[in-house]
């Protein structure tokens, strides 16, 4: 077993070509519009995860392992299981007898939807053209020497330059917890 | 490949937009969310490796605590539909209006 992982560590991993990043990318992409596209709260939330893990293996095949795996755990493992829990505890009574299982406007909110499109149509267009169209575009290189990402340098930096935004967070997460928590809470009043 | 990966970054950020603006379930529009800042984060690590000093690691630093802040968002947020969904005894966001003006 300890021999086999040896053997896989030892493997040329950093000889893979540079386009193989691509694949995770366009699953990640598909992911995404499905978890836009579908009518069933469900399959958004599955397609939802299976973007939320192609995100993570595309951080770690830009050389950012450590990012990746904490993209793994906190959105695969735990914003993937509250959204599903939240839709559970959400019944709509939307589902209809129409077997189309993709969206679909009535004409009422058609207009919203045009719009809606229209502005993303928009902001998709513009950030392509600042992307490729301007005067910096293409001029940036990667770095001789490729970028690598280790963790006892993270837990420096954390602890040293970012010791303050570290607390400020802790004190967030534990804020949002509580507040979640009362939120989410029957009231017993009413 | 900085521009394949803002270009990708930026379809997802459309992709997150096109359901926080269409889409009228509250929880769709969370997940719109969640999808935008997965693009901003994704972002912050492809300027990381293309930047002129990766060592001060800054992007990296910066990908991490928006992850952190984007799950304490996404718990507050779901937590609130919930809130809204016992009310109202909907999720959708057209009817969620008695703090309108």
């Amino acid at each position: 077993m300890h021999d086999l992982l040896q053997r896989f560590l030892s493997l040329p991993w950093d000889q893979l070509p540079q386009w193989l990043f691509l694949i995770p990318a366009g699953i990640m992409l598909l992911a995404a519009a499905g978890a836009v596209v579908f009518r069933n709260l469900i399959h958004c939330a599955l397609w939802l995860v299976l973007s939320f893990a192609a995100l993570g293996v595309l951080y770690m095949a830009l050389g950012a392992e450590f990012v990746g795996f904490v993209q793994l755990l906190v959105y695969v493992g735990a914003v993937s299981m509250l959204v599903i829990f939240a839709i559970l505890l959400t019944p709509s009574d939307e589902v209809s007898a129409s077997n189309n299982p993709l969206v679909h406007f009535k004409l009422s909110s058609a207009v919203n939807a045009v719009i809606g499109v229209a502005v993303t149509g928009l902001v998709l267009v513009g950030l392509l053209a600042a992307i490729f169209f301007s005067p910096r575009a293409g001029g940036v290189t990667l770095p001789a020497v490729a970028p690598t990402l280790p963790v006892a340098k993270i837990g420096e930096n954390l602890l040293s330059h970012t010791l303050l935004p570290l607390q400020a967070v802790a004190v967030l997460l534990t804020a949002a917890m509580i507040g979640a928590a009362l939120l989410a809470k029957e009231d017993k009043r009413s | 490949m900085l521009q394949i990966l803002l270009a990708i970054s930026a379809v997802l950020f459309c992709f997150g937009l096109l359901a926080t603006l269409t889409r009228r379930n509250a929880i769709l529009v969370l997940i719109g969310i969640e999808l935008m800042l997965g693009a901003g984060n994704l972002n912050f690590i492809a300027f990381w490796k293309f930047s002129a000093n990766p060592e001060a690691l800054t992007g990296v630093m910066f990908a991490i605590f928006s992850i952190a802040i984007a799950a304490a968002e996404a718990a507050v947020g779901l937590a609130i539909v919930i809130q809204v969904h016992r009310r109202l005894h909907s999720v959708d966001v057209n009817q969620a209006t008695q703090l309108k003006g």
